[in-house]
């Protein structure tokens, strides 16, 4: 009796040991139905009010909030994992061939593409990307088997990189959200804030999902989750200010 | 010389390709994975038995797994397993679940409206079958599904689609028949193919061929498939199968008409999952005299054989303790002319040390009743070990 008893106290303590932090729960408050086949990434363009959205069969999508597409821009023999936006260019990460394809955003037409070259699995590769202001530095993010997080310059010359499994299972989607790093993991169907500098956890949240694999907020600080298999998109309240 | 040549054939591999895993030309990506998995196991026999060779120690896996894309048409796999191969060489009888080359595979993708893969793999019959290994906290599949009834891989060519979101995929193929043997070359003298089909759905998205819950799913998901499979492979006056083409229980060809139906539905939910599948086969052979009809009259038989069974799984993912628990139930009834069924109980129990990357497992076999037919010398087995998986 008195081992069995030592053998659960061990299990209990081995169960509360990677947690901790508390990790809250939030509810979307509205879902939409996309047009968009297996919708992998998202992002806000500050300048429209619009959405940047990825598909694993290669394509870039805009849309407005209600998630009607606006434009797209399709690729062959791409997989897009990962997309993000600024005032000038639209940038779309190629998990499969680990390449960067640099968009104009008026007119949607790719003027560049980046390998970045990394030799983990073929579908663990670049899951996510984002600009760090904070360190002015590109952040690429691998998916899993391990989760990394890539430093990169202007160039998009790997600068430094830090190992992220403990943190989650995964990472399939980053942005940034007033100064601060948000990342969300597929598997853990978990959204992290992290510090921008030491990229420690702050806090976390747990999302009621299938499958979400797109993390961006809007104008209003309301969070936005795509989900590839529901082909669905969620709206939350912030959920710093629910 | 066949080993030299394969063991220098993949230290070239592996010293030219460094840490990588994955290689590309841009339109060329080529990715290296693989497995090794060893186990103990530990039989209990019946009273009065004596041979205790199985137990020991066993290299189960020894895999190197080839996946690529050739632009965005054209996807192959091809993978081996040295430990069966080496089993294989020293004459022991092909395992159908582990036999050797398993996969040998070349998709088109390129008519959008549908895709064909040919080559030799395994066929898309029972979802057990599919289910991959290294996601299970098993050692062994359900004697039902492991080929020994049907088989589970074979040469031929299928067409697939999907539709509803991925929710729907439907299979349609024709296949040499032989199964695993299907690799010896020819055919056997009746020259006739196997054909399969499959159909299945899910809701309320697409759901993979898994049966643990790891991802702890917050919303209930389902799915359900119906597949069937037929041959007629009436021998010639005078001709026999290839040895060994019929399996351990003479089920896998017969010397006449087959044909088998199939169901399974699965479902998870917050750690949760659970699954069932049945499968019915009827046969017909064309003499009989044949073996199958257990000297009965052709009044008596009505001229078939029923075989089939079930299984039910179900399982738990405890996250926070990275470990799955696992129980299975199956029923199996060989030849419904000879009176009896079998019944078997395994349970399981895997812990994650990274993932399904690194995972010691635990398998606990037991025979609740035996059938005639099919009499064995245990009825209790443990099995425990590693598998280990690189990519």
């Amino acid at each position: 009796m008195k081992y069995k008893l030592l053998f659960l106290g061990v299990c209990f303590s081995i169960s509360l040991s990677g947690q901790t932090q508390k990790t809250v729960r939030i509810k979307p408050f509205k879902s939409i139905a996309t047009a968009i086949p297996e919708p992998s990434d998202s992002c806000f363009d500050k300048k429209t009010n619009h959405f940047f959205v990825v598909s694993d069969n290669g394509v870039l999508f805009e849309t407005d909030h209600d998630g009607i597409i606006l434009r797209q821009k399709a690729e062959t023999n791409c997989d897009y994992e990962a997309v993000y936006v600024n005032d000038d260019f639209v940038y779309a990460v190629d998990e499969t061939h680990r390449n960067i394809h640099i968009y104009d955003r008026n007119t949607l037409e790719c003027s560049k593409i980046i390998n970045v070259p990394y030799s983990g699995g073929r579908n663990s590769g670049y899951e996510a990307l984002t600009f760090n202001p904070v360190k002015q530095s590109w952040l690429l993010f691998t998916e899993k088997n391990p989760v990394t997080l890539f430093e990169l310059d202007a160039q998009f010359v790997i600068t430094n990189q830090i190992a992220l499994s403990a943190l989650a299972r995964d990472i399939s989607a980053a942005t940034f959200n007033e100064g601060f790093l948000w990342l969300l993991s597929d598997e853990d169907r978990t959204v992290f804030k992290l510090d921008p500098k030491t990229y420690q956890c702050i806090a976390r949240w747990e999302l009621p999902l299938i499958n979400p694999e797109g993390l961006a907020f809007d104008a209003e600080g309301k969070l936005l989750i795509s989900c590839d298999d529901m082909q669905r998109m969620y709206y939350f309240n912030n959920p710093e200010k629910p | 010389m066949k080993h030299f040549l394969l063991s220098s054939a993949a230290l070239f591999l592996f010293k030219t390709m460094g840490a990588q895993v994955t290689l590309s030309n841009g339109k060329h990506v080529l990715e290296i994975s693989g497995s090794i998995s060893t186990y103990y196991n530990d039989r209990q026999l019946k009273a009065g038995e004596e041979d205790q060779s199985k137990n020991r120690f066993k290299l189960r896996d020894a895999e190197l797994n080839l996946e690529g894309r050739v632009g965005s048409d054209y996807e192959y796999e091809l993978k081996a397993d040295f430990a069966d191969m080496a089993a294989n060489n020293s004459g022991q009888e092909i395992d159908p679940e582990n036999p050797g080359l398993m996969q040998a595979t070349v998709k088109y993708k390129g008519f959008r409206f549908l895709e064909v893969e040919m080559g030799y793999g395994k066929v898309y019959y029972s979802r057990s079958s599919m289910h991959p290994f290294s996601f299970s906290p098993y050692w062994q599949r359900a004697e039902l599904v492991r080929g020994s009834i049907f088989s589970r891989r074979d040469v031929g060519v299928t067409l697939m689609k999907n539709f509803w979101k991925q929710r729907a995929n439907i299979y349609l193929g024709a296949y040499t028949g032989l199964g695993e043997l299907s690799l010896a070359g020819d055919n056997d003298p009746s020259g006739q193919l196997e054909y399969i089909g499959r159909f299945d759905m899910a809701y309320p998205s697409r759901y993979r061929y898994r049966d643990i819950d790891d991802r702890i799913t917050p919303i209930p998901m389902f799915a359900i498939g119906l597949n069937a499979r037929y041959m007629n492979k009436q021998l010639p006056a005078g001709e026999f199968f290839p040895d060994n083409a019929a399996g351990e229980y003479g089920l896998k060809v017969i010397d006449g008409k087959r044909y088998v139906y199939g169901m399974d539905a699965s479902f998870q939910y917050m750690g949760f999952s659970g699954q069932f599948e049945i499968h019915q086969m009827k046969i017909e052979p064309q003499n009989d005299n044949d073996p199958l009809f257990v000297n009965l009259t052709p009044k008596q038989t009505k001229g078939y054989v029923l075989s089939g069974g079930y299984i039910a799984q179900a399982n738990y993912f405890i996250k926070n303790w990275k470990t799955i628990v696992s129980a299975r139930y199956e029923e199996l009834d060989l030849n419904d002319l000879v009176p009896g069924n079998s019944q078997r109980f395994s349970s399981a129990l895997a812990y994650q040390l990274s993932g399904y990357n690194a995972m010691i497992k635990f398998q606990y076999f037991n025979i609740l009743k035996e059938e005639s037919l099919d009499p064995l010398k245990w009825d209790e087995q443990f099995r425990i070990g590693m598998q280990f998986l690189f990519k």
